[in-house]
């Protein structure tokens, strides 16, 4: 992909095409071939000539919804939403006034030129997605001359216990979910006598809204083989294994060629650098069951068992692949070795809050009106990620709630807008940091339904090895959809909350640990909705099909007609000037008609009982 | 060489090694603990969590499964403290519902007083509780005939897509170690039928007796790499006849009287 410039000096200008998954569902791909075209075809007449141009495809810059995005550096101009017939007027605009139609465009409406000026960038804090976005993750390169790998040649001059000494200095936790303090986990490893010993990066990112890591695997794939190598030489393994779901088809291509490039440039394989040193990277394909991601799980599988955890009561930092000691690192906390290697521990610890250390990536999803891929510092609050970077709630809603940590997190209610975000913070609300996915709600999501549909998504997930986990989790399900069908029954909300404290002290793995979160959770902070649906059989969000049909305020509906072309059966009628009305007896509760409606004329209103049974 | 280890278990001072499981040093010291899925034959497998106990180590107190949980320092054990009562009767009642028709079990469950009837019965439950006893001693054998198939709710034992399988050497040792009945054997003295096949018993050359299953004398001799068929064995002298157990030994030992050979026992 990448192409290595004729001329002897760095071309003067380079125009980066972003080629992440969501941007080459965009069609980045036309995007690219089209400015390639335009620039040959403006040739000698243009103001910048062809070799002073060159055209590099990166990774995810994190904002796919308004990609495919271009950016021209050293002008910092970025341009969104690039459709191929824009080529030429690009190339036409370099080096003069940018093209106002693909600008982005803030809060007030005005255009954005610089990427630190637009308001979803301009917050954030990028260390483990540092190089992602401008550099060709094809091109090892580039990875060198955005300082890549002398953190490898660092350590190779340093004994191992210096290099974990640097990682415990650093305060980094991994970023996998569990929080566990990554140096730490290194020494225990490292003082264990075994061997063969091995590394394992673990990129099953089974959490269905986050893809941090696919990110970071598709846009900077030596980042994370550095940083794996680094782990290697810290606890002493000659092997590694990535461990990649199956559907991440970019993520394992551009990782085996990462393992390509480096070992042929001596940053892997028998004689690393000329240190004697060695290690050998291979790639495993997970079947991406959500319970392969969980670390003993993971490597049943890798050795080629089923994927079915066992009890921790033996760490695998002693006992782990093949019953040998092994370190298993997320990949996001692999990006960050590097980065603490170069630079030192202490100056990642200058980041972050006192027991969550540096940045973390997020995964901003849901209704607010800005969604993509973050990188704050550790402590950044709620009010930060949704209403400064995420630009508020769409539609001006009302905030509800924000679902953390994947399907076994937990939602945070509006009140607690202000909490600092980090490992301690998100546990100590029954939430959690999880995958560090972040999808956010507003007043028409019901509660009850949300934690139905993770703990439905949960017991399908689930390995279904042990009692509490599967059968708790099938039990916890039919009550959930009970109470949101209309026939929850007086003591439901005690009996979910015994099931839930039994499955989680008492499953085997963190799965079953973490999947009463989302029911445990909800109750803490939203009983009241749980008991409306279980006393009054009413859905107060207006989801909850069973219990709602919606009606049209007259006093507040415009005639604009967007909810009947909204309604996919059609049963809304009206017309100009008259008040529109629904048919609430054939009504499905669907919504389509209340999110079409912009003046709030769709209301949600109780349905008349019909004894439905059990 | 080992570490000994004083633990108290339900305020009872008991001594162990040091990586002991802890189900086994209670059952030493006479304390019952529950069990199902554990079975001394088979090892850990850890999926029923009838045997779980609270362990109070340094302070931090942990909810743990006795049949694999090592005891690696000075602990002290709750094996029916509230807690552990309250959690155990839960799993009871999820398997009471799970395996509605199983005897064993709506019996520990009504002894623990599990009982919650809010709880909905599976669809189809039978007796399984889905231990992977069963699993576990087939795998063991090395036959691998049987396995628990899909995930989450909808796990289930079976061969694979529910046919009867050439795996199946019909042994019967998962019907053995079910701890439920579930799986379904019928024997006679001329054959076992399970998993949806029927297989013939071999009789003892010498004492006339059924004693193993064709199938399973087959698998047995490709084990010692003797040809797989009973009379190719025969004939070729390597395995004179079918033997069952108790004259296989007894025609061992005389044929080492014949030979004369002498053992070598060490001081
Ligand atoms: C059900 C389950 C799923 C998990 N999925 C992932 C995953 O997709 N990616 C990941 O890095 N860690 C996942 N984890 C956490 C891993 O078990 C493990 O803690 C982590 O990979 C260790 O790396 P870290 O210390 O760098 O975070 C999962 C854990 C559980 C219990
Ligand atoms: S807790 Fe759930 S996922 Fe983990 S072993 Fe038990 S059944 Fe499997
Ligand atoms: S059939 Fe019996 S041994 Fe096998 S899993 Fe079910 S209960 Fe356990
Ligand atoms: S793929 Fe281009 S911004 Fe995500
Ligand atoms: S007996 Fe210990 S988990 Fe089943």
């Amino acid at each position: 992909m990448s192409k290595a410039n004729a001329s002897q000096s760095a071309p003067a200008r380079q125009l980066l095409i972003c080629c992440g998954t969501g941007c080459l569902a965009n069609k980045a791909a036309a995007v690219a071939e089209a400015l390639e075209a335009a620039i040959q075809a403006a040739g000698a007449n243009a103001v910048v000539q062809p070799d002073a141009l060159q055209l590099k495809r990166t990774g995810c810059n994190g904002f796919c919804e308004n990609g495919p995005i271009v950016k021209i550096h050293p002008d910092d101009v970025s341009y969104y939403k690039v459709k191929p017939e824009h080529a030429e007027a690009i190339i036409a605009s370099i080096g003069g006034e940018p093209y106002q139609a693909l600008l982005y465009r803030g809060d007030d409406k005005q255009p954005v030129t610089r990427q630190q000026d637009n308001p979803f960038y301009a917050p954030q804090h990028k260390v483990a997605l540092r190089n992602i976005g401008q550099i060709d993750p094809l091109a090892i390169e580039d990875y060198l001359t955005s300082g890549g790998y002398q953190a490898l040649r660092k350590a190779l001059a340093m004994p191992p216990a210096r290099i974990i000494e640097e990682v415990i200095a650093s305060g980094l936790r991994g970023r996998g979910g569990a929080g566990f303090p990554t140096g730490i986990k290194w020494q225990t490893c490292a003082g264990y006598q075994p061997t063969p010993k091995y590394v394992v990066c673990n990129g099953d990112e089974g959490d269905p809204g986050a893809f941090m890591d696919r990110s970071i695997l598709e846009g900077d794939p030596h980042s994370v083989v550095e940083g794996l190598t680094i782990a290697a030489l810290a606890i002493g393994a000659e092997r590694g294994f990535f461990y990649i779901r199956d559907e991440y088809g970019l993520a394992l291509h551009n990782v085996q060629a990462a393992i390509q490039a480096a070992t042929a440039a001596g940053y892997l394989g028998d004689d690393i650098l000329g240190s004697g040193r060695k290690l050998h990277l291979e790639i495993v394909r997970g079947g991406g069951a959500f319970v392969c991601g969980e670390s003993t799980a993971l490597m049943a599988s890798i050795e080629g068992k089923v994927g079915e955890p066992r009890a921790k009561y033996v760490r695998s930092a002693e006992r782990g692949l093949w019953d040998m000691p092994t370190v298993l690192n997320n990949v996001e906390t692999l990006a960050n070795i590097p980065y603490i290697i170069a630079n030192g521990g202490a100056a990642y610890a200058k980041l972050g809050t006192e027991g969550s250390k540096g940045t973390k990536v997020f995964s901003l999803v849901g209704k607010v009106n800005r969604t993509g891929l973050v990188e704050v510092e550790m402590g950044a609050t709620l009010r930060h990620l949704i209403y400064d970077i995420g630009g508020g709630i769409k539609r001006n809603r009302p905030f509800k709630a924000v679902q953390t940590g994947g399907p076994s997190g937990g939602c945070i209610p509006a009140e607690m807008l202000d909490l600092a975000v980090d490992f301690d913070s998100l546990t100590a609300k029954g939430a959690m940091m999880g995958s560090g996915g972040m999808i956010v709600m507003d007043d028409h999501d019901c509660m009850v339904e949300v934690a139905r549909y993770y703990v439905n998504f949960l017991s399908e997930e689930s390995c279904g090895k042990c009692t509490p986990c599967r059968e708790g989790l099938r039990q916890m399900l039919r009550i959930l959809t009970d109470i949101t069908e209309g026939r929850g029954q007086q003591g439901d909300i005690e009996l979910l909350e015994r099931l839930a404290n039994t499955i989680k002290d008492a499953s085997l793995c963190a799965l079953g640990k973490s999947a009463p979160n989302p029911v445990l959770s909800t109750i803490k902070h939203f009983r009241a909705e749980y008991e409306a649906h279980i006393n009054e059989h009413s859905c107060p969000a207006g989801v909850c099909s069973a219990l709602c049909v919606y009606t049209i305020a007259a006093e507040s509906c415009t005639s604009c007609s967007a909810c009947k072309r909204a309604c996919p059966l059609g049963i809304i009628s009206g017309e100009k000037g008259v008040p529109y009305s629904i048919d609430s007896e054939r009504c499905i509760a669907c919504g389509s008609c209340r999110d079409a409606c912009r003046f709030d004329a769709v209301r949600p209103i109780k349905k008349e009982r019909q004894v439905v049974a059990s | 060489m080992s570490q000994q280890l004083t633990i108290t278990i339900d305020g009872k001072q008991c001594t162990c090694e040091k990586g002991e499981y802890l189900l086994d040093v209670a059952k030493r010291n006479g304390i019952f603990i529950p069990t199902l899925c554990h079975h001394e034959g088979l090892g850990g497998i850890g999926s029923c969590r009838v045997c779980i106990c609270e362990v109070v180590a340094r302070g931090r107190s942990q909810v743990v499964t006795s049949c694999i949980y090592p005891v690696e320092g000075e602990i002290e054990v709750f094996t029916k403290n509230e807690r552990i009562k309250e959690q155990r009767a839960i799993i009871l009642a999820l398997l009471h519902h799970l395996a509605p028709a199983s005897e064993t079990i709506s019996q520990m469950a009504a002894f623990m007083g599990a009982d919650l009837p809010r709880l909905a019965d599976k669809e189809g439950g039978e007796k399984c509780i889905l231990c992977g006893r069963c699993t576990t001693a087939c795998e063991q054998i090395g036959t691998g005939a049987i396995a628990k198939c899909g995930r989450g709710v909808t796990k289930e034992i079976a061969t694979p897509y529910h046919q009867p399988t050439a795996e199946c050497i019909g042994c019967a040792a998962c019907a053995n170690v079910c701890p439920t009945g579930e799986i379904t054997c019928e024997q006679t003295d001329e054959s076992v039928t399970i998993w949806g096949k029927t297989f013939e018993y071999l009789r003892c050359s010498c004492c006339g007796e059924p004693f193993a299953t064709r199938e399973q004398y087959e698998f047995a001799a490709s084990k010692r790499h003797l040809p797989a068929d009973p009379d190719t064995a025969a004939a070729t002298g390597q395995d004179p006849e079918p033997l069952c157990e108790a004259c296989e030994k007894r025609a061992t030992a005389q044929r080492l009287a014949k030979n004369s050979i002498q053992f070598v026992v060490e001081p």
